[in-house]
């Protein structure tokens, strides 16, 4: 016979969880609205697109599986390479002047100079104007006959032709290289300065202490102090530069021929014929291309911390 | 007294007159009646400002006369392709717009537009019947099983020159050529035709076609760019780019490149549909008054001058098919399209507008679109205008054939082989 009393002296069980459990349950209750944010936002347009590039979906239909067939169906095409070549020249081109231009700049603001403040609003203006404003107004700057341009180089008789800059291919590109630059140095300009900042100056005392030329301080004291933030720049502006659409569209549409087109305008063609299938495939094709920057940063970064 | 009596021809007479009578209802206003219910309608932004808003105007008032509380939201016809486009994946159509062509075409095989043979019909008895040009080229029955638009309005190019440098008009492409070369010196240049990658562009398609070049064959699948004919015409275009006839820049022009060469002075001659005609009568007078406006130049094949028609269609998602379908009707009323056509850039697309005001020949650019109604020829043709034609046409497989001709110096043989591999996997894909 059982005793009756016996489940009484048993460590009697709370209902529901335990106090630890109910700490994760909480911790994943206040996390539970980022990690809906991010898929909701990130990875599921992120997969779907992926998923229709493996469609033959076109607008206002609905859209079979057809595996590699719009891969197949953009290897096909030239410009599909030609739009490779580009994208990585432009991300490569630009971003070395970019840096150049910005690390300069921020080198020569860091300074104690007369109207630093003004300075460093000035150079922020072009990374403020919107984009389809700078640009056009690049397009017109570039125009053969009554660019600002030609008008410089005609009236001063640095050079008696006109230039058609975006018009014929050995200058379409270095153009839109040049306005990309332009409009992008800003943003590599102010991050290397903030980090600039953050160098302490008992860092250069110390150098200079121990005999450090000017260039042996710039490098082991600055580009170890800005190393980071160039990488994370570097970074943001490649995969900003090889999505970036209205740099090349404004001024050339991608042409002429193929001398500037590039991944995001081949994919805007391929969105004008409402085959989304084939638009999402151009913009697939990109990732690898991306996730080799992303995968190169991060382990840079990385090492950084490991040391 | 004379008296009815009985007559074997009294029930055709009884037909004709019920005909007729129903004739004449069609024929007057729609009286009006509570429709009801919310309606929002995309309506196409074109270069006249008036023209724009007579349009919202038109569609208010009618909205209050009927009780149908009306949206109009003017679009950028540059924009429509992306905004339709991202509509129709979230489902945000609006109940009725305008749409081109190529967009219309497309858009009808998926099922996105209502078939409303039954208000084309309707429109067409109204007003005199549609012109036989507008009817074929806007039938859309082959793709969508009916007609999903209704036009309103055809566009077209045509030859506008500076009459003080070049008196005559061009009759053929050669011709055009040689008179441009003949008042070529910078900054002036003879010819601003666009070789870019816009839809500008695509007029070189009809060139091609005038030297009796094609895409494809008679059953629309067939590529047939490989072809002596268009070897000819590269040759034209090929010389005419030697000889400097065409504005530097014009291998990459925006959408306003040959407006803005002809405004400005640079060219002497361009292929427009009229705007710049009326961007120079308001801004420029001096050079609207030199202005003189011709039909497209004759290839070796002929003359090539497709019409393209505009259309207003209704969504297949609306809430409210009936007060669309009212208000596109009532569009098509004489006292708005004749107010419409004295502002806007379009030629008739029914009988009885040709009787209108803007079309009484004191307007030479509404003459030429006139013309171009009554002589010009079917989009596409002698191509086969369907989607796979529209997409060569939305992928500038032409204009980039050119460029390589005149850009990258390619053999005539290797660019017609690129781009007859391009039309080939275009046209494999319908």
């Amino acid at each position: 016979m059982t005793d009756p009393t016996a489940s009484a002296d048993r460590p009697r069980r709370r209902p529901g969880l335990t106090g630890e459990r109910r700490l994760s349950a909480f911790a994943l209750l206040l996390v539970a609205p980022a990690v809906l944010l991010v898929v909701g936002l990130v990875a599921y347009p992120f997969l779907f697109s992926i998923w229709i590039s493996f469609t033959d979906r076109v607008i206002g239909g609905g859209g079979a599986f057809i595996g590699f067939d719009n891969f197949r169906y953009l290897s096909g095409q030239a410009i599909l390479g030609s739009a490779a070549r580009n994208t990585i020249v432009i991300v490569v081109v630009t971003g070395i002047l970019k840096l150049a231009i910005g690390l300069g700049l921020a080198l020569v603001v860091n300074q104690h100079i007369p109207g630093r403040g003004f300075l460093r609003a000035f150079l922020m203006l072009p990374w403020a104007m919107p984009a389809f404003v700078a640009f056009l107004t690049w397009r017109v700057l570039y125009q053969p006959i009554g660019g600002g341009f030609n008008l410089i180089l005609t009236q001063t008789g640095l050079y008696p032709q006109v230039i058609d800059w975006l018009g014929q291919r050995p200058t379409a590109m270095p153009s839109v290289i040049a306005a990309s630059v332009w409009r992008g140095f800003p943003f590599w300009f102010v991050s290397i300065l903030a980090a600039l900042q953050t160098i302490p100056r008992d860092l250069y005392e110390a150098a200079k202490v121990d005999g450090a030329t000017r260039w042996q301080q710039f490098w082991t004291v600055t580009v170890p102090g800005i190393r980071h933030v160039v990488i994370v720049t570097a970074l943001l502006s490649s995969i900003w530069t090889a999505n970036a659409f209205e740099h090349v569209w404004l001024l050339t549409q991608g042409g002429p021929s193929d001398a500037t087109m590039v991944f995001p305008v081949l994919a805007y063609l391929g969105m004008q014929t409402q085959r989304i299938g084939e638009a999402a495939a151009v913009s697939v094709v990109m990732l690898p291309v991306l996730a080799i920057l992303v995968i190169l940063a991060t382990a840079l970064l990385q090492r950084d911390d490991d040391r | 007294m004379p008296h009815l009596t009985a007559n074997p021809k009294t029930p055709r007479l009884a037909g004709m007159a019920a005909t007729a009578l129903c004739a004449s209802l069609a024929a007057l206003p729609l009286p009006a009646q509570e429709l009801g219910g919310d309606l929002t309608y995309w309506g196409g932004l074109i270069f006249s400002e008036e023209a724009n808003a007579l349009l919202v105007s038109e569609i208010e008032a009618w909205g209050e006369a009927n009780g149908v509380d009306v949206t109009v939201e003017m679009i950028n016809q540059n924009e429509t392709v992306q905004r339709v486009s991202a509509a129709v994946e979230a489902n945000t159509m609006p109940d009725a717009l305008d749409v081109g062509l190529e967009l219309l075409l497309n858009l009808s095989a998926q099922g996105v537009f209502l078939t409303v043979d039954d208000l084309f019909a309707e429109v067409g008895a109204a007003h005199g019947g549609w012109f036989d040009s507008v009817a074929a080229a806007t039938d859309t029955t082959a793709v969508a099983g009916g007609r999903t638009g209704i036009p309103y309005g055809v566009t077209g190019n045509m030859i506008l020159r500076r009459t003080d440098l070049l008196p005559e008009p061009p009759r053929t492409w050669a011709e055009a050529v040689d008179m441009a070369a003949s008042v070529t010196k910078p900054p002036v240049s003879g010819l601003g035709l666009a070789l870019s990658n816009v839809g500008d562009g695509n007029l070189q398609v009809s060139v091609l076609q005038s030297y009796g070049g094609r895409l494809a064959g008679d059953d629309g699948k067939t590529v047939a760019i490989d072809s002596d004919a268009t070897r000819a015409y590269l040759a034209w275009v090929k010389d005419a780019w030697d000889r400097g006839v065409f504005p530097p820049g014009n291998a990459t022009w925006d959408g306003a490149g040959d407006n803005q060469a002809y405004l400005s002075g640079q060219a002497a001659m361009i292929a427009n549909t009229g705007s710049v005609g009326i961007a120079a009568r308001n801004d420029d007078p001096d050079l609207f008054a030199v202005t003189g406006y011709s039909a497209l130049p004759a290839g070796p094949e002929g003359i090539i001058s497709p019409i393209q028609p505009n259309l207003r269609a209704i969504s297949a998602t609306s809430d409210n098919p009936d007060a669309a379908r009212a208000l596109v009707a009532h569009l098509a009323n004489p006292e708005f399209m004749a107010a419409y056509f004295a502002t806007a850039i379009y030629g008739p697309v029914l009988q009885a507008q040709e009787s209108m005001p803007a079309f009484d020949g004191s307007s030479l650019i509404h003459a030429g679109l006139m013309d171009l109604v009554r002589n010009g020829t079917p989009p596409g043709f002698p191509d086969v205008f369907n989607q796979g034609y529209a997409e060569a046409l939305t992928t500038f497989v032409i204009p980039r054939m050119v460029q390589r001709v005149v850009i990258d110096n390619w053999t005539f043989d290797d660019a017609i082989a690129e781009a007859a591999t391009q039309l080939q996997a275009i046209y494999a894909k319908y």
